[in-house]
């Protein structure tokens, strides 16, 4: 039996190099999926407390995260269409407009 | 058991670290397609059975096809990476070593809190949807609302917008006569 601690490590871990990706690539599908890996990231959280305090309730927890993110991954690339044809490019530098 | 784990964990690692740093999209879907499938591989290692079957069919398989789909539409070139300055890189892992030092301590104590479980816990579908038809119904039934509204938004939202799409073949054309 492998330690939870271990799980849990394992997903702060990716979580950061998710976290890192959002913040320093510029492409925006990029930053999107490195979005993905950070909620599945959480999700194996969820599930390591959901072994580890032996509640079923983790992983319905997981199964909405998943239903929500779906949903998310539909709108959010549906906006970098709209923004690809307004824009010519889904260079999040290059989408500036709002700022001033 | 455990040499499984670590071997799934340096690849579910390498595979992160690849969907950063590949400038080609492409290739950054492909290494996140690989993660998703390790993630559920640890799932499986957790018990957690119907979510892994899930992860692969949902993730894997139809938020990575969307993905893909529409890395290959707008058909992107490939990013150049800016150059880091030093004085960024010297801040950079200044603030990481803070935060390290603050940290450590605290997840130290996260961890040795952490009681591994006695029994299994086997999260089948049938479990799973036992809590999901009883328990969870009207989450369940939103959760259903909420893909529907997705649908529709993700049609409008994309949908062409004939008046913008003219806007822009005008200037297009008028930077085209510049030149």
């Amino acid at each position: 039996m492998i330690p939870i601690s271990y799980y849990l490590v394992l997903a702060a871990i990716v979580f950061f190099i998710g976290a890192l990706g959002f913040v320093i690539r510029r492409n925006a599908i990029v930053v999107f999926m490195c979005l993905e890996m950070m909620l599945n990231a959480v999700n194996l959280t969820f599930v390591s407390f959901s072994q580890s305090l032996m509640d079923l309730h983790g992983q319905l927890a997981v199964f909405f995260v998943m239903v929500v993110a779906a949903a998310e991954a539909a709108i959010g690339l549906a906006i970098i269409i709209a923004v690809f044809r307004s824009v010519r490019s889904v260079e999040t530098s290059d989408v500036g407009e709002m700022k001033h | 058991m455990t040499i499984f784990f670590f071997i799934i964990a340096v690849l579910m690692v390498a595979s992160a670290v690849a969907v950063v740093t590949f400038n080609n999209p492409l290739q950054s879907a492909l290494s996140l397609i690989a993660h998703l499938i390790l993630v559920a591989c640890m799932y499986a290692m957790l018990d957690a059975h119907f979510l892994s079957a899930v992860q692969i069919t949902v993730y894997a398989g139809a938020i990575m096809v969307l993905v893909l789909f529409v890395v290959m539409l707008l058909n992107l070139k490939v990013e150049q990476p800016k150059p880091i300055g030093l004085l960024y890189l010297g801040i950079g892992i200044a603030a990481a070593l803070g935060f390290a030092v603050i940290m450590i301590p605290v997840l130290a104590t996260v961890f040795t809190a952490v009681t591994d479980p006695i029994a299994p816990l086997n999260g089948t579908a049938r479990d799973i949807g036992r809590l999901l038809y009883t328990q969870y119904l009207f989450p369940f039934e939103i959760a259903s609302v909420l893909i529907f509204v997705a649908i529709v938004g993700a049609v409008m939202i994309a949908k062409r917008n004939h008046a913008v799409v003219e806007q822009i073949a005008d200037q297009d054309t008028k930077a085209g006569g510049v030149q």
